[in-house]
């Protein structure tokens, strides 16, 4: 019967699970020179956002978007009349975090993202009919819509797929390809964990005071939407970074908001009987 | 070329301005989490869908519980239902990004997300809907032709009873799904359901006096429809309260700025107090004096309903830029109390 249904639906068996795969980007590496953005953008074919300053430090992208997947961040922290080491210019490539608990892919009502076999979330583009819903859902502002009546896979949503297409064919990621500083790091999510507890204790020694992991099984921000497939190692605190400290997954309270609306309904349900009732 | 340039460059955030990023708070004054991508389509289905729902619910308890006069006046709430329906499957497949994939909303069955469900959901309850209002249609001589016989086999019991659990299933997931996200102002407070719910009823029974009022129906009927139409705007008062004491800051791109006017004169206004304020004029009122009364009282609370989820809707757009209530959403903020 399941069979049957499975040859009729066209149904494949999912691909074996693989080793999960992803992202240790240490920013204290980072040099802010952006080739990760290019070659993403080259890569995936993603289309120009076109020029514009925005008089913030050098970044003029802004954001992640449906065709940035790679954003650079140009973080000055100067303070008049402070001391040298109080003048710092923070850097950071954010990226997908391909949350083990994926808000976006919770949302999802078509099925179109995806949990693929190196536990990566993935927008399957042929299935998603854009109903934006993930978009509001990520607590970090990562995917988004293509414009309905664009050029670029109108319509759908978009974010880094980690290169699905090249982890198949056992190749790097092309961000982390490009990167000359080794600030983004590929590789098993295990291998690449116990590499960043290392390097911050090397940090740490240093004097590295503030620098710390975001995205680690034990950290506050895996509290919800568990721990990041695309983790960081911060110089600052993650506000610094536009990063949420314990970022919210909606599936934790729908409950208890389902929850109210029923009441107000079952609460006007019966006070309808009772203004009606016994008038039969 | 050159327009593409330029339309590229609207998609960045403002540009900062005043004071330096924020106080030191997040990066630059960059929004946390993205702005939501829908349109007018989509408040305009939570108003219409919850009005049909409202209406239906009404008309089903006045049907099973009311006198014989309450179920004649009451039975026009099925056809407010199909109407208001009609609409909302256009409205809904029209906000996609990609309309002709509209039926991927249906190729799996997900309740865990609130759109999956309020898709299933609108998909039962429409077929539901039109079936009571053509079996009454039947019953009254207003539907004549070979159809007739078909609408007399609906089982009107049955109807009644899923119809108003799906009603209120399609009444109450709205709030749900804007308050399942990210954005400040919907995600803050637990009550955003229950103030939706509440609307789509106050707004549900207010189309159904609306539709009797006009038919000329007995006093008794209307009274008792005051009565629970009271009921609901009491409970939005009371929720709309809630909902803005919880959101507290979050709440400033609702309650001040360019949304403040609709939203407290409209929703606030003319969709709670003032509905109120005209069945209380009307408590002691006959014949044209009440009828006029009611149907005041049900044309404000239904504007009132539009302009609730329109504001709400559209301040949560704005909110999505407000990285401080974003970083208060999420437990961090240093200015928070």
């Amino acid at each position: 019967m399941i069979d049957t249904y499975k040859r009729l639906m066209n149904l494949e068996e999912p691909p074996p699970a693989k080793k999960a795969k992803g992202f240790f980007t240490d920013t204290s590496l980072c040099i802010g020179c952006k080739a990760c953005e290019v070659a993403c953008k080259q890569w995936n074919q993603l289309p120009a956002d076109g020029f514009a300053i925005t008089g913030n430090s050098y970044d003029n992208t802004g954001h992640l978007g449906a065709t940035t997947w790679r954003h650079v961040q140009f973080i000055e922290q100067a303070k008049a009349n402070g001391t040298r080491q109080e003048q710092r210019w923070l850097m950071m490539s954010d990226v997908c975090k391909h949350c083990a608990n994926a808000a976006c892919l919770e949302a999802c009502p078509t099925g179109a993202l995806i949990r693929t076999e190196y536990d990566t979330v993935y927008v399957q583009q042929d299935i998603c009919n854009g109903c934006g819903f993930c978009v509001p859902a990520c607590p970090f502002g990562v995917i988004d819509r293509a414009p309905k009546h664009g050029q670029f896979e109108a319509g759908t949503a978009h974010k880094c797929t980690l290169c699905y297409d090249r982890l198949k064919d056992d190749m790097t990621p092309a961000c982390a390809k490009s990167c000359p500083t080794a600030s983004i790091q590929f590789g098993d999510v295990d291998e690449l964990r116990a590499r960043a507890r290392q390097r911050l204790g090397e940090l740490r020694e240093r004097g590295e005071s503030k620098a710390r992991l975001y995205g680690m099984p034990e950290g506050k921000e895996a509290v919800e939407v568990g721990p990041l497939h695309a983790f960081f190692l911060l110089l600052d605190e993650p506000k610094a970074y536009n990063l949420p400290e314990v970022p919210r997954l909606p599936r934790k309270t729908m409950a208890q908001r389902y929850g109210w609306s029923a009441a107000v309904g079952v609460g006007f349900a019966l006070i309808g009987a009772l203004v009606f009732g016994g008038r039969r | 070329m050159i327009s593409n340039l330029l339309s590229a460059r609207q998609n960045l955030p403002p540009p900062l301005t005043g004071e330096g990023g924020g106080g030191g708070q997040g990066y630059y004054d960059y929004p946390v989490v993205r702005r939501p991508v829908w349109t007018w389509e989509v408040p305009t289905y939570f108003w219409l869908g919850g009005m049909a729902a409202g209406a239906y619910v009404t008309a089903s308890l006045a049907q099973n519980f009311g006198s014989a006069d309450d179920r004649r006046a009451a039975a026009g709430g099925y056809y407010v239902a199909a109407a208001a329906l009609m609409p909302c499957a256009p409205l809904l497949i029209a906000d996609l990004g990609r309309p002709d994939r509209f039926h991927h909303m249906l190729r799996i069955f997900k309740p865990l997300s609130p759109m999956n469900l309020g898709a299933w959901t609108l998909t039962a309850f429409t077929p539901v809907a039109f079936a009571r209002g053509a079996s009454h249609a039947a019953s009254t001589g207003l539907l004549r032709g070979p159809l007739v016989a078909l609408a007399r086999l609906v089982p009107n019991r049955l109807a009644e009873l899923a119809g108003s659990v799906l009603g209120l299933t399609l009444a109450g997931y709205s709030g749900v799904l804007l308050a399942a996200t990210n954005i400040p102002l919907w995600a803050k407070s637990k009550l955003l359901g229950g103030l939706f719910m509440a609307s789509a009823l106050s707004s549900g029974s207010a189309a159904v006096t609306l539709q009797a009022a006009r038919r000329g129906v007995p006093d008794a009927t209307l009274h008792r429809l005051a009565t629970l139409e009271s009921a609901a705007s009491l409970g939005e008062m009371a929720l709309v309260t809630g909902y803005l004491v919880q959101s507290g800051k979050t709440a400033r791109p609702l309650t001040t700025g360019r949304f403040a006017a609709p939203f407290w004169l409209g929703a606030v206004g003319a969709g709670t107090l003032l509905p109120l304020v005209l069945h209380l004029f009307a408590r002691r009122r006959n014949g044209r004096g009440l009828r006029s009364l009611s149907t005041a009282a049900a044309v404000c609370s239904v504007a009132g309903s539009l302009a609730l989820r329109w504001t709400i809707f559209e301040a949560g757009k704005d909110s999505s830029r407000d990285q401080e209530a974003s970083f208060d959403l999420s437990g961090t903020s240093d200015s928070a109390g």
